[in-house]
């Protein structure tokens, strides 16, 4: 049996295990199968962990190919590095790797779980909702106006810009067809319906879910992390009629107060192109909307906002009390709250939308 | 003299006009672990953040492994911070990501060591910290003890030379914050590091400290041996042992 002997450097640090790497790399072949390979460490006084287990690697990679790696006249701080940085003590800490169908079964699982919660939560909501109607003592007092403020009179002048660029984008884009038919009257009509019964109640909602939903999710996560909830329950009260249903309320009663507020503006933002641009008077062009309004557009457009204040709650407190972790748990479930948020309205816009437009007018 | 790994030599600082530290001059030598020590608000914390660069003192010099900290440029100064380990009061694990993609972070940024090294170094240190079943979790989901321990195995990921710790056994219960310093002890001895440790723990100081550096409204106004400080007659310092 042949002996190849290295020796080995004075101080060994993870910068040169590259170095060493090439130096050693040769005899790893099947050349010197059945031969030792001896690194000597006569002349090393210090190995950095990295390197010692670099040293163990080394040594499992020879003994694959047949050649055996031994490490001679080591120092007894050498020896000492290399007997606790050895890789091999460590606990075996693989992940358990999933099939396809453990992954899908996961996946319907979690989601079943999630549904049977949401209901839950939401029958506890509602539950509360209708017993704290009767029962104020069981919110805070004056929570319901101080939610109001914060999340409808706070979110009025960005709901109002944002209807009358809306009310004016939309009278501009359709002015400029509508007057190649001379139907420019009828700007006032496509303004009315298309305001009242969804951009209204659809701007308003989506501003309202990525202004105060977020803010709610974000408060009562943290309030979950903080364990502010927790105390709240040994304390012997209901985090639920305490500080959800009162939120509940004020977006039941701001959100269409807020579209009302969106469908004026963007009629009015139309109204500017139509007067400005279209040479209508005033006058008749609100003649025409008033006309063109019926009460089915009026209750579709509040019953829409109606439907849209209490998804908004519902997903913004599913997700405030889904929280895990800490800091960084709070920033993910607002982040997704939002994005449900939005989606729910948009799916419960065109569900609404279709029952309203194949329903019987019934006014 | 030369043989220190920090010096630190009449150090004055403070924030705006506000004087915190003044006239601090001390030196650890290799292996030794020093504890600073002082009742809240004496600027124990405002000192170790001069010793790992963190902040700027109004004069004096500071020294580590013989370089100049207050004078060094970016790239000395990383280079040298590179050498250095520092446990935070909280850990200061990033929460994103799991421990052992925390312990990886130093390993990834200043080694050039393959992805299977460094996943071996990473259950090393974590084992070394008996934390070896929590690396794929995260931090959120550790105790407070097992964030400090994931947040030891950080700080050693690089063997640092020198470990600053800031009170590593704050918000721990007793057997834990015990445990905890036996960790400190050990790894002392395994990896030859030479240890800083803030703390106002009386436990922890007679279980580690090797010498002392009290400081009092500022100044310091005992430096020496354990030994010494138990038997010292200067006023804050025997009160804060009898205490």
């Amino acid at each position: 049996m042949e002996q190849i002997q290295i020796t080995l450097p004075e101080q060994i640090s993870h910068s040169l295990i590259k170095d060493l790497q090439k130096e050693i790399a040769p005899y790893k072949s099947k050349k010197f199968e059945g031969q030792s390979v001896w690194l000597d460490f006569s002349n090393t006084k210090q190995l950095d962990s990295a390197v010692a287990v670099f040293l163990h690697r080394l040594k499992e990679d020879f003994k694959k190919q047949n050649i055996e790696l031994c490490w001679i006249n080591t120092s007894e701080e050498v020896e000492k590095s290399l007997k606790l940085f050895s890789p091999l003590a460590r606990a075996k800490l693989e992940a358990k790797r999933k099939n396809f169908f453990e992954t899908i079964g996961e996946l319907g699982y979690n989601l079943f779980n999630q549904f049977v919660e949401s209901i839950f939560l939401f029958s506890n909501i509602g539950f509360w909702a209708i017993v704290s109607f009767f029962k104020p003592g069981m919110r805070r007092k004056g929570e319901i106006a101080n939610q109001g403020v914060l999340i409808g009179v706070n979110a009025l002048p960005i709901v109002v810009l944002i209807a009358f660029l809306i009310g004016f984008i939309l009278a501009l884009q359709s002015a400029a067809q509508l007057r190649q038919f001379g139907a420019n009257i009828y700007v006032a009509d496509l303004i009315a319906i298309a305001m009242v019964s969804e951009m209204g109640p659809l701007i308003t909602a989506i501003l309202v879910a990525g202004r105060s939903g977020s803010a709610i999710t974000a408060e009562i996560a943290t309030m979950k992390v903080s364990e502010e909830i927790d105390a709240l329950t040994v304390m012997g009260v209901d985090p639920i009629p305490y500080l959800i249903v009162p939120k509940l309320y004020a977006l039941v009663i701001t959100l269409p107060l807020l579209t009302v507020f969106a469908n004026i503006i963007g009629i009015l933002g139309g109204a500017i192109i139509g007067v400005t641009y279209l040479d209508i008077s005033i006058y008749p062009f609100f003649k025409e909307v008033f006309s063109v309004l019926r009460y089915k557009e009026i209750i579709t457009g509040l019953v829409k906002s109606l439907s849209f204040s209490i998804i908004i709650l519902l997903t913004a407190t599913y997700f405030g009390f889904k929280v895990k972790g800490g800091a960084e748990g709070v920033g993910r479930v607002t982040t997704a709250s939002v994005v449900a948020s939005i989606f729910f309205v948009i799916v419960a816009d065109s569900i609404l939308g279709l029952i309203f437009y194949f329903g019987e007018p019934a006014f | 003299m030369s043989e220190s790994v920090i010096q630190v030599q009449n150090l004055v600082s403070g924030y705006d006009d506000q004087i915190v530290l003044n006239d601090i001059s001390f030196e650890v030598i290799p292996g030794e672990i020093l504890v600073i020590l002082g009742t809240s608000g004496c600027g124990k914390t405002t000192l170790l953040k001069h010793l790992i660069g963190l902040i700027q003192p109004f004069s004096g010099q500071i020294k580590l492994l013989g370089q100049d900290l207050i004078n060094s440029n970016e790239k000395e100064l990383l280079n040298l911070m590179r050498q250095v380990g520092v446990l935070f009061q909280n850990g200061a694990l990033l929460n994103s990501i799991t421990v052992a993609e925390n312990i990886a972070i130093p390993l990834e940024q200043h080694t050039n060591l393959n992805d299977r090294l460094i996943e071996d170094l990473v259950h090393l240190k974590l084992s070394l910290v008996g934390l070896s079943h929590a690396a794929n979790s995260l931090p959120s989901e550790l105790s407070g003890g097992m964030r400090k321990r994931a947040a030891l195995a950080r700080a050693i990921a690089l063997d640092p030379k020198i470990l600053f710790a800031d009170e590593p056994g704050a918000g721990l219960d007793p057997v834990t914050a015990s445990s905890l310093d036996r960790l400190l002890l050990n790894l002392r001895e395994l990896l030859g590091m030479t240890l800083v440790v803030v703390t106002h723990e009386l436990g922890s100081i007679k279980r580690i400290a090797d010498r002392i550096l009290f400081l009092h409204q500022g100044k310091a106004v005992f430096y020496g041996k354990l030994s010494d400080a138990l038997k010292s007659d200067i006023e804050p310092v025997q009160r804060f042992f009898n205490a």
